[in-house]
């Protein structure tokens, strides 16, 4: 499964739900994929892109997708725990797990040597998880996250390909644009 | 009122309304009320860092958010901000007890305690001190107000003349 048609897939089912993606290829690929005023794109904070989500799941009740990696949730393990401890039943973690540091050489991630997150999760008390390795399966569980109270955390094993040119790289743009939409449907101008 | 009751009061009279936080001894005197008190949304991260990212998170989609840390968990964040807070313009006040002031006992402390404001002013952050339950509802007021105009983090740092101090 190739991660820009995964993406692809995702976006297809989404109507308005925000979605904070992982830096690198992840964010560009749903720049070019959909760009949505609901999407946050990371450029940064490595590790962070699932906490970012966590905390939007926690003040909103629609439902919220985070897309992130596998080298970065491995630096921020700890926010599963959060997750599993606050347990917001609107939030998706779909985890890209190409079971390498994709950016920084192709060098394996510990998932390519035995590190299985989504037992991890479970292991931190993530009462939703699954492991996907075709755009079906996929497709399917995603639907069932969508429907069906979480928190999830989905890993969709993929295989790396050709990168994309990159995204516009305009954080201030991108966290001002997300940010009005909510501002917006709580009736109150959007302030800077 | 207690310095931990006037920073409360101050939190809400600004909205600031999601907290997050890596316990302290100290600052704990504060997080407990903001606890018990339903004005509050209080989340315990496992590490500093995740807790910029989920009050991220929370100033993203419309709810105000300050992140409690002791000055060795700044260490911990540093790249979230420069990364996150900084280029994205997301204001998070940080409220953080300073180690490595009088009375510390644990030479560990020290060292990061007595970089904390060094680091935040190389990274452009503001940052207030208070020594003392006098003033500090102004201080903190008034830090609210200008993290929030200038749509940048900036941190509150207590020391053990505030609150007295870790007891070994």
């Amino acid at each position: 499964m190739r991660r820009l048609e995964a993406t692809k897939l995702l976006v297809g089912h989404l109507h308005n739900e925000p979605v904070v993606s992982n830096l690198g290829p992840t964010s560009d690929e749903l720049w070019h994929t959909k760009h949505r005023d609901r999407n946050f794109y990371t450029h940064g904070s490595m590790g962070l892109c699932s906490s970012i989500a966590l905390g939007i799941a926690l003040v909103t009740p629609e439902r919220v997708i985070s897309l992130d990696g596998d080298g970065s949730l491995l630096m921020n393990m700890g926010t599963l725990a959060t997750i599993a401890r606050e347990r917001p039943r609107n939030l998706i973690v779909v985890v890209w797990d190409n079971e390498q540091w994709g950016q920084t050489g192709h060098q394996p991630s510990h998932t390519a040597k035995g590190t299985d997150l989504e037992q991890v999760a479970r292991g931190c008390g993530i009462p939703k998880h699954a492991t996907v390795r075709t755009l079906e399966d996929l497709d399917s569980v995603f639907q069932q996250a969508l429907h069906e109270d979480g928190p999830w955390l989905i890993v969709a094993k993929i295989e790396e390909a050709e990168y994309l040119p990159h995204g516009p790289v305009e954080p201030e743009a991108t966290a001002y644009r997300f940010r009005s939409t909510f501002l917006a449907s709580q009736g109150s101008a959007s302030k800077r | 009122m207690t310095w931990a009751e006037d920073l409360v009061q101050a939190l809400k009279e600004n909205n600031v309304s999601f907290i997050g936080y890596v316990p302290d001894v100290s600052i704990y005197q504060a997080t407990s009320l903001m606890e018990k008190d339903p004005f509050f949304h209080v989340v315990a991260a496992t590490r500093e860092e995740e807790a910029i990212g989920i009050a991220a998170g929370s100033y993203c989609a419309g709810r105000n958010a300050a992140v409690f840390m002791q000055s060795s968990g700044f260490g911990n964040c540093i790249n979230a901000l420069a990364s996150l807070c900084i280029p994205y313009r997301i204001p998070i006040p940080l409220f953080i007890n300073l180690r490595g002031q009088v009375n510390e006992f644990n030479i560990a402390q020290v060292a990061m305690g007595r970089a904390t404001r060094p680091i935040l002013d190389v990274l452009g952050l503001p940052h207030y001190t208070l020594d003392s339950p006098e003033g500090l509802s102004r201080t903190v007021s008034g830090a609210l107000k200008l993290c929030y105009s200038s749509h940048q983090p900036l941190a509150v740092c207590f020391t053990p003349l505030l609150h007295g101090g870790k007891i070994a």
